[in-house]
C-alpha cells in the first residue's frame, strides 16, 4: 500500500510536471495548427475528404504524442541525475522499482492527455466539416497509446545508458521505425537464403512488432485491435522496465 | 568486510535476475507476436514508381500507410484531371459541348493504371480508389483489360476479403460487380452496365464519377426516373461542386422532358 502511494505521488509529480512544461504547450499549439493544416488537404480530396482528414488528423495526433512523450522520457531520468533531485529521492525509503513506475505512470498520463486533448480538437474540426466520429477512431487512438507506451518505456530503458537525451531520441525513433517494418522485414527474412535468414530471424526478435498496434492503417481489416495485443504489449513495456531498473539498480546513487 | 561483499554477492545475484526476467518478458512479446499476418500485400508486390520511393519509405516507416495512400489517390485525381488537350481534340470539343458528358474523362494517360494500382498496394482497403480506378479505366478510357487487372489486384488482396475475415463479403461484392459490369462495357452494352453498377451507387465508397456515369447511360436509354435519382443524390451528396453543377443542370433538363411528356422525352 506504502509503494502504491509512492508510485502515485511520483506519477502525479511528473504528470504535473510535464503539463507545466513549456514544450508541452507548443506541442498542443503545433499539434493545433497541423490539424487545422489537414483541413486543406481534406479539401483537395473532395468526395474523399472524410477519409483524408480522418487519416491526417489521426497520423499528426499520433506523430506529436510520440515527439513529446520520447522528449520527455529521454530527458526526465538524466535530467534529475543532472539537477540532484534523484540523490534526495532515494535518500528516502523509496524503493527504485516504485519510483521507475512512478515516472512510466507519469508518462503514460501525459500521453494519454495529449492524445485526448488533440483527438478532441480533431473530432471538432471533423465536425465543423460536417463529419461524424470514424468507425475505428477510438481503435486508432487505442493503438497509437499501445505503441507509446512499449516506446516510452524502451525510451526509459535507453536513457539510463546513453549519454545523453538526443542519442536516447535518436535509438527510440531507429526502433519506432523499424518496429514498423517488421511485417516487412520478416517477409525478407523468411526468403533470405541459410545463415543471412537465420541472422536476420534472430535480429526480429530484438524489434517489437508495431504493426500489431496500428489500427489506424488495419482501419480496412476486418478487426482493426484484437484484445490479444494487450499481451505483447504488456510484455514488451515490462521487459523495458525491468532492464531500466536492472541498470538504475547498478547506479549509485 | 565479509558482510559488505556478500550484500555485493546478493545484490549482483538480484540483478542477473532482473535481467534474466527482462529477456524473458521480451521474448515473450516476440513469441506472442509471432502469428501476426500483415493485412498489407508483400513489400515484392509494391512497384514503386521513382518519384513516391520516399514517400512509400515514410508511409511504412510511420505506419501510415492510410495517409501516404490518400495522397497518392489525390495525385491520380489531379493527373486524371489534367486534360489531355491535342489540337483536333481542342476543334472537335469546340464544335460539340452538349457531348461533353460522354466524353467526360477520355484520353490516353498512360500512367494511370500503375497510379491506381499503387493507391491499392499501400491500401488495399481503400475500396473508393480501386472502384474509381475501374470505372475510370473501364467507362472512360475503354481500357476495360487495365481495369480488369485492377479490380483482380484488388480482389486479391482486399483485407476483408481474405479468408477468416468476419466482413468476408463486405468490400468482395463492390469489386465483383464492377468486374461483371466491366465485361458488358466490353460487349458493347451499356444498359446492363448500368444494371450491373446500380448496387454500387447507394454505398458510401461509390465514386461520384461512377454515379454521374449511371446516370449519363440510363438517360441514355431512355430511363429518365432513374436518372433523375442518380443526379439527385449526386447534387445532395458529393462534395465536388463541378458534379454538383452538372446534377442540377441534368435534373432541371429531366423535369423539362417530364413537363413536355414522356413521348417526346424518349426521342431525345
Amino acid at each position: 500500500m506504502r509503494n502504491l502511494l509512492i508510485i502515485r505521488a511520483v506519477a502525479f509529480n511528473s504528470f504535473v510536471e510535464s503539463v507545466r512544461n513549456r514544450f508541452f504547450t507548443l506541442f498542443a499549439v503545433f499539434a493545433f495548427t497541423a490539424v487545422y493544416a489537414s483541413v486543406l488537404a481534406g479539401v483537395m480530396a473532395v468526395d474523399q475528404e472524410a477519409r483524408v482528414l480522418a487519416d491526417f488528423g489521426l497520423a499528426l495526433i499520433e506523430l506529436t504524442a510520440l515527439a513529446y512523450s520520447l522528449f520527455a522520457a529521454s530527458s526526465t531520468l538524466l535530467r534529475e541525475a543532472e539537477t540532484k533531485t534523484i540523490y534526495l529521492v532515494f535518500s528516502r525509503p523509496v524503493p527504485r522499482w516504485a519510483y521507475l513506475a512512478g515516472k512510466l505512470c507519469g508518462a503514460l498520463l501525459t500521453a494519454g492527455l495529449m492524445l485526448v486533448v488533440m483527438a478532441a480538437m480533431h473530432l471538432s474540426l471533423l465536425a465543423f466539416r460536417g463529419f461524424g466520429l470514424p468507425a475505428f477512431y477510438a481503435w486508432a487512438l487505442a493503438g497509437t497509446f499501445l505503441k507509446l507506451a512499449v516506446i516510452i518505456s524502451f525510451a526509459f530503458f535507453v536513457s539510463l545508458f546513453s549519454t545523453s537525451a538526443v542519442s536516447t531520441l535518436v535509438i527510440a525513433s531507429i526502433m519506432w521505425t523499424l518496429g514498423h517494418f517488421a511485417s516487412e522485414a520478416r517477409f525478407l527474412a523468411e526468403r533470405a537464403p541459410g545463415i543471412q535468414g537465420a541472422v536476420l530471424t534472430a535480429f526480429l526478435w530484438l524489434i517489437p512488432n508495431l504493426q500489431l498496434f496500428n489500427a489506424r492503417d488495419a482501419a480496412g481489416a476486418a478487426s482493426p485491435l484484437g484484445l490479444a495485443v494487450l499481451f505483447p504489449a504488456a510484455a514488451w513495456v515490462a521487459a523495458s522496465c525491468l532492464g531500466a531498473l536492472w541498470l538504475l539498480s547498478r547506479k549509485e546513487f | 568486510m565479509q558482510s559488505i561483499s556478500a550484500l555485493k554477492a546478493g545484490a549482483r545475484g538480484r540483478g542477473l535476475l532482473i535481467l534474466a526476467a527482462a529477456a524473458l518478458a521480451w521474448a515473450a512479446g516476440g513469441f506472442s507476436s509471432r502469428r501476426y499476418v500483415s493485412p498489407f500485400p508483400p513489400p515484392s508486390e509494391m512497384r514503386v514508381p521513382a518519384v513516391g520511393a520516399t514517400g512509400d519509405m515514410m508511409a511504412l516507416a510511420l505506419g501510415a500507410r492510410r495517409l501516404f495512400a490518400d495522397l497518392w489517390f489525390i495525385r491520380l485525381m489531379q493527373y486524371y484531371g489534367t486534360r489531355e488537350f491535342s489540337g483536333e481534340e481542342e476543334s472537335e470539343s469546340a464544335g460539340h459541348n452538349h457531348e461533353a458528358e460522354e466524353h467526360y474523362g477520355e484520353g490516353k494517360y498512360p500512367l494511370f493504371l500503375p497510379m491506381a494500382r499503387h493507391v491499392l498496394e499501400v491500401d488495399p482497403a481503400f475500396t473508393a480508389a480501386g472502384l474509381y480506378g475501374a470505372a475510370s479505366l473501364a467507362f472512360n478510357m475503354k481500357r476495360g483489360d487495365e481495369a480488369t487487372e485492377l479490380l483482380n489486384y484488388a480482389l486479391k488482396y482486399n483485407p476483408r476479403g481474405r479468408s477468416g475475415a468476419t466482413q468476408f463479403s463486405e468490400d468482395r461484392w463492390k469489386y465483383l460487380t464492377m468486374l461483371a459490369a466491366v465485361g458488358y462495357s466490353k460487349s458493347g452494352n451499356p444498359v446492363a452496365v448500368a444494371e450491373a453498377i446500380a448496387p454500387i451507387l447507394k454505398d458510401p465508397d461509390c465514386p461520384v464519377m461512377l454515379k454521374q456515369l449511371a446516370a449519363f447511360l440510363n438517360k441514355k436509354a431512355g430511363n429518365y426516373a432513374a436518372a433523375a435519382v442518380i443526379y439527385a443524390d449526386i447534387a445532395a451528396t458529393s462534395r465536388d461542386e463541378a458534379y454538383v453543377k452538372n446534377a442540377r443542370r441534368e435534373l432541371e433538363k429531366l423535369a423539362g422532358i417530364k413537363r413536355q411528356g414522356p413521348a417526346r422525352g424518349a426521342s431525345r
